[in-house]
């Protein structure tokens, strides 16, 4: 029967490495160190380095050092192998140990999920690498007033599309960037150059930037645009790629249209991106901050990831509070008993 | 030592394309059993159709909701993977909106097998950790 054919065996028919291979990037992620191990990266026919492919930033490396690695910057082999099994086991949505709220969220198994299952090459213990800590700076005293009234709204029941996040809505990709940083699946982009331009193409979302690379300036202040506006260049073997004039909502961790964000692209080896990024907005952070996360070349493809197209996620959400609202109104009504 | 109680780390909480506790009912956990009748391969979400035959002998049509289809994809997974016919049960809780769509808490075939079969390891497919996961 076939699908009892497929429950076994099917795991191997396609595959993608998901996770940089041990060894492949150094544990500095500084711009220096990565413009010096660049060595000589191939080259497109006009002479630029040649970053084009699909690469795969999936990891289980998480963005924040977790604060039981407190002072430990990079991991052991053996620590790593340890530390992977584990985060895999707690993230096993097979686990009934949360009650049912839990259990709602862990809605089916690991087999749909694409975390990747390494932590990164480095073995270090966070992608964040400025501040030294490992840890994302602390909100503005304002920022975190921002962050408590949106955590509001999202828990109650949705008054309208607005009140859930980008991504739920299908706008933006929860891991497309800028910046890009690894979510739970669609961890791969898709890099093309010309003489005059780099696109970016994520495949969460089919999201694509167009960034010229020809020393224009940014647009005018007043256009806004949900992922920003890119300008790229080249420093040495390096495409440095700053973008500003987001809207008031960028995606990223609850900053403000005043984010700044600089990527630096560095081919360290035939099989390795690194892709490093720092990021600016005063009214967020109290400081800027950087992370680094290495990418590796996969074969592909990418597929795509037309959100809005069976989006009944959200259609559901709005009828579940709708219905939500009839019943306590009717409820009301009846009086108490 | 690091290894025992440092790398003990926080509970990490599934993060899907969207919050499942907005759409589906924790205090609505079902049980269903029934045959496919298709496989919606679409984006952000798959969605599996089934019809349940209850105890009187009606037939209701259910949605169970799935993750991306891209995932399914590298893993060798395709539309044609779970046909039409194939007999499943889902344990899941049932949309807040009381129509006939669940969440696939778990979904198994009747023995009690595996729908989606990941590793024997940690949970993660191909995580090489299974002796018996073909070599890539």
């Amino acid at each position: 029967m076939r699908t009892k054919l497929i429950l076994g065996a099917v795991i191997a028919v396609v595959s993608l490495a998901t996770a940089p291979a041990a060894g492949q990037a150094t544990a500095a992620a500084g711009k220096a160190s990565a413009a010096k191990r660049a060595g000589t990266p191939p080259r497109t026919p006009w002479g630029q380095p040649d970053l084009q492919g699909i690469w795969d930033f999936a990891t289980i490396t998480p963005l924040e050092r977790p604060k039981e690695l407190a002072g430990k910057e990079v991991l052991t082999a053996e620590e790593a192998a340890e530390f992977e099994q584990r985060t895999l086991q707690q993230r096993n949505p097979d686990r009934r140990d949360g009650g049912s709220q839990a259990d709602v969220g862990r809605a089916y198994n690991q087999f749909w999920w694409d975390y990747g299952s390494k932590v990164v090459g480095t073995k270090r213990t966070s992608l964040v690498v400025d501040p030294p800590d490992g840890r994302v700076p602390p909100l503005t005293p304002e920022a975190q007033k921002r962050a408590d009234a949106r955590t509001a709204v999202r828990q109650g029941p949705p008054r309208g599309p607005e009140d859930r996040n980008l991504w739920e809505r299908c706008i933006l990709g929860g891991n497309a960037g800028p910046p890009m940083a690894p979510g739970p699946y669609n961890n791969n982009v898709q890099i093309f150059q010309t003489p005059g331009n780099v696109v970016i193409l994520n495949e969460m979302i089919n999201d694509a930037r167009v960034v010229p690379l020809d020393g224009r300036p940014h647009v005018p202040p007043h256009i806004r645009q949900w992922r920003g506006d890119s300008r790229g260049r080249w420093e040495g073997n390096t495409l440095v790629v700053d973008t500003t004039n987001f809207g008031d909502e960028p995606n990223f961790r609850g900053a403000t249209a005043k984010l700044h964000v600089i990527e630096r692209f560095t081919r360290v080896n035939a099989d390795t991106l690194l892709y490093e990024f720092k990021v600016e907005d005063p009214a967020t952070w109290t400081r800027p901050w950087s992370a680094a996360v290495p990418m590796t070349k996969t074969e592909g493809p990418m597929f795509e990831y037309a959100c809005h197209e069976g989006n009944y996620g959200m259609f559901n959400m709005l009828a579940g509070a709708r219905a939500g609202e009839k019943a306590a109104a009717e409820a009301a009504k009846a009086g108490p008993k | 030592m690091v290894a025992a109680a440092g790398l003990a780390l926080a509970a990490v909480p599934a993060w899907a394309h969207h919050a499942f506790a907005a759409e589906f009912d924790a205090n609505k956990p079902i049980r269903l059993q029934g045959a496919v009748t298709k496989m919606e391969w679409i984006n952000p979400h798959a969605w599996i159709h089934i019809d349940v035959k209850k105890p009187d002998g009606k037939v209701e049509q259910w949605m169970i909701e799935g993750g991306t289809p891209n995932t399914l994809f590298r893993r060798g997974f395709t539309k044609n993977s779970l046909l039409p016919g194939t007999v499943i049960v889902v344990d899941g809780y049932q949309a807040k909106d009381g129509t006939q769509k669940a969440n696939g808490r778990d979904l198994t075939l009747p023995d009690g097998r595996k729908l989606f079969l990941g590793s024997s390891g940690t949970g993660a497919p191909r995580d090489g950790r299974d002796p018996t996961e073909p070599k890539r």
